[in-house]
């Protein structure tokens, strides 16, 4: 989930819920409320009254009142009670008939000789009448409120965490990470971003540079290698030449010419990884695949038929790679293929397959060998990483690399299926932009 | 036919000299820019053979020189700097070949040939082996009237190749670097020249016993004509 998702969820979540137990506990509020409200107005009246008592006396002696709504009533009697009461409570009055439920203030008092009990009552309903209305506009008016925040929330977090969204977009998706195009700040005010951003930028040019320093070791490397080997080669040429040269001489000249030549091939291997990875080739080309498999079947037939391994590849004749550097794919399905004979048995068998997948185009190399334990599957593209399998095996471990710099340089992704003494199959998955039917 | 070589490694333009001069070319040796360019404009060259890493001197604005003054030599470019740019940029200035180092002297020498056969319209290119007619040219072979047309082109190949460096022992090695050389793979020794070899014999058997095709024991292999 984004971010910013999470954020309005959390703000409108808790925002709600807070709401909510307002508005329940909004009733206990404001019934204690009008309640406090009420006793105090009582107390008031009653102070009032007893004002006029004092100074006028209990003229009209006793008397009792209610309003014509029964919603207050007041009574002042001669009472007998001994005791001092001033309370003010809840209680039932029956007055013409209705019982009604009354808040009343009862208060004795003496004058003269005489005691008198003073009642001040107010009807419940009066009092609650308001609850019901308090708490529906409450109610709307938090829940306009909380609609406004939320909004307010949405809008704001959405400006402060686009350069986020930008950072995400610009440097980590879409592109291959890391990306090595232009840098280009995202504008933003906030420091962490601000912060984050120069953080992956820095981590992205190290990463560069790196790169490039061991793209430009191996191809300096690589060349100054040439010229030493060139001029032994040379040397061990010329030196054939010679007549008065003895069978033994000769003999070793040849071992030194095999090591020489073993020298050279990883040289040329490495300088043309490298160059690959500085895009040095182009990719104009455009062949056939069968075309393409039928070039690499008339250079290694003879490898087949040495192991008397079965070879077919019925993939169909219209796939026309397109924006390819033909040399480097002739060399991707030549180590496939020399793989699949290398590694499998006497009399075993290759099969090429060409299948739709999606809009992507798949061809798969499949064989009878050896196979690949799991273990070992993981690092079979590392460089001069040799499988134990493969220890007796004349090669030097740069066969897969190649061929992974060549499909990364195209485009095409490996996927590699294999079970040990079973088989194996590297999957080459082409984006459609390379295939033309 | 005179030969230019203006390579800075002396190690290497030494051996360059050594090897062509054996294949009866006449040699002159530079091993700078500056040098190379006074005996261009001085000399006539049938070849030029120019390394690109000079230290004193553009290699390609030596081609330029040698393309003005000695229009008719052939040039190739020899170089370590393998990039398509450079290769790009020679052919497109009037090299005749580039060949990237490390190579075989063999190579260059069968380089050579092709161009001066290119070169000169040697038509007929025909060589007879104990009754088989190669047609270098046509790249066939026939014994008598019948066309020995099972020979594939990787078979064909080696024959025309060893048949460049007749009564000269070739080496395993050597032979596939010819026929393997464009192929970039992680084999030590990807050898499969004798079972090439065997199916060559094999195919002439059904017509003559190829006893030129001879088999050097424990070096490779030769083809004999005896002249």
């Amino acid at each position: 989930m984004k971010l910013r998702t999470k954020l309005t969820l959390y703000n409108t979540i808790s925002k709600l819920v807070l709401v909510t137990l307002f508005v329940l506990l909004l009733p206990v509020l404001i019934r204690n409320i009008n309640q406090n409200f009420t006793d105090n107005k009582l107390r008031r009246q009653k102070k009032k009254v007893l004002g006029i008592i004092k100074t006028s006396g209990i003229k009209n002696n006793l008397y009792a009142a209610y309003s014509p709504l029964k919603d207050q009533f007041y009574s002042l009697d001669e009472d007998s009670l001994e005791e001092n009461l001033d309370t003010i409570r809840n209680e039932k009055r029956k007055i013409e008939g209705d019982t009604i439920d009354y808040r009343i203030l009862s208060y004795n008092f003496m004058l003269g000789k005489k005691s008198y009990l003073l009642e001040i009552g107010k009807s419940i309903d009066s009092i609650e009448e308001t609850t019901t209305p308090l708490q529906n506009i409450a109610f709307v008016v938090l829940l306009g409120m909380i609609l406004l925040t939320v909004l307010a929330d949405q809008f704001y977090s959405g400006y402060v965490l686009r350069p986020l969204g930008q950072i995400i977009k610009s440097k980590l998706i879409g592109n291959k990470f890391p990306n090595f195009g232009s840098y280009k700040k995202v504008k933003t005010t906030t420091s962490d971003f601000e912060y984050l951003d120069i953080s992956i930028h820095k981590m992205i040019v190290t990463i560069e540079t790196t790169f490039q320093k061991e793209r430009e070791f191996i191809s300096n490397a690589s060349h100054e290698l040439m010229t030493p080997v060139s001029i032994l080669q040379s040397k061990i040429e010329n030196m054939f030449e010679r007549e008065d040269l003895s069978d033994d001489l000769k003999t070793r000249l040849l071992e030194m010419q095999r090591i020489l030549n073993r020298l050279k091939s990883i040289t040329k291997t490495l300088l043309l990884i490298s160059q690959i990875e500085n895009e040095q080739f182009l990719k104009e080309d455009k062949i056939s695949l069968a075309s393409l498999l039928q070039e690499v079947y008339d250079e290694i037939s003879i490898r087949l038929q040495d192991k008397n391994i079965s070879y077919e590849a019925p993939v169909p004749q219209n796939w026309n790679l397109v924006h390819v550097n033909k040399f480097l794919l002739f060399n991707l399905f030549f180590n496939l293929i020399n793989n699949a004979i290398k590694y499998n048995h006497e009399n075993g068998e290759i099969k090429i397959t060409a299948t739709r997948e999606g809009s992507n185009f798949a061809v798969s190399i499949i064989d009878t060998g050896i196979g690949i334990s799991e273990e070992e599957l993981p690092y079979i593209f590392n460089r001069f990483k040799k499988m134990r399998q493969s220890l007796q095996q004349d090669s030097f471990g740069l066969g897969l690399p190649i061929v992974q710099s060549i499909a990364d340089f195209h485009g095409i992704k490996i996927e590699v299926n294999s079970e040990k003494n079973k088989g194996s199959t590297f999957k080459l998955i082409m984006p459609p932009f390379l295939i033309e039917i | 036919m005179n030969v230019l070589i203006i390579e800075d490694e002396k190690a290497l333009a030494e051996e360059l000299e050594i090897f062509l001069t054996n294949y009866n070319y006449i040699c002159e040796v530079c091993f700078d820019g500056a040098s190379a360019s006074e005996k261009i404009a001085v000399n006539l060259y049938d070849f030029i053979l120019i390394d690109l890493g000079l230290p004193d001197y553009d290699g390609l604005e030596l081609l330029k020189e040698a393309k003005k003054s000695n229009p008719e030599a052939i040039c190739m470019i020899l170089t370590a700097r393998a990039e398509v740019y450079d290769r790009i940029k020679g052919l497109d200035l009037g090299a005749d070949d580039y060949l990237p180092k490390p190579f075989s002297l063999l190579e260059l020498y069968s380089r050579m040939q092709a161009i001066t056969r290119r070169k000169f319209g040697l038509k007929q290119n025909l060589v007879d082996l104990g009754g088989f007619l190669i047609n270098l040219t046509d790249r066939t072979i026939s014994y008598y009237n019948d066309e020995v047309n099972t020979i594939t082109k990787k078979e064909f190949d080696l024959i025309a190749y060893l048949l460049l460096h007749k009564n000269r022992t070739l080496t395993r090695s050597q032979l596939s670097e010819h026929i393997w050389g464009s192929v970039i793979n992680d084999d030590y020794d990807s050898n499969y020249i004798d079972a090439h070899i065997k199916n060559i014999r094999k195919k002439l058997n059904a017509f003559a016993p190829p006893d030129w095709l001879e088999t050097v024991r424990g070096l490779g292999y030769k083809i004999k004509i005896n002249t």
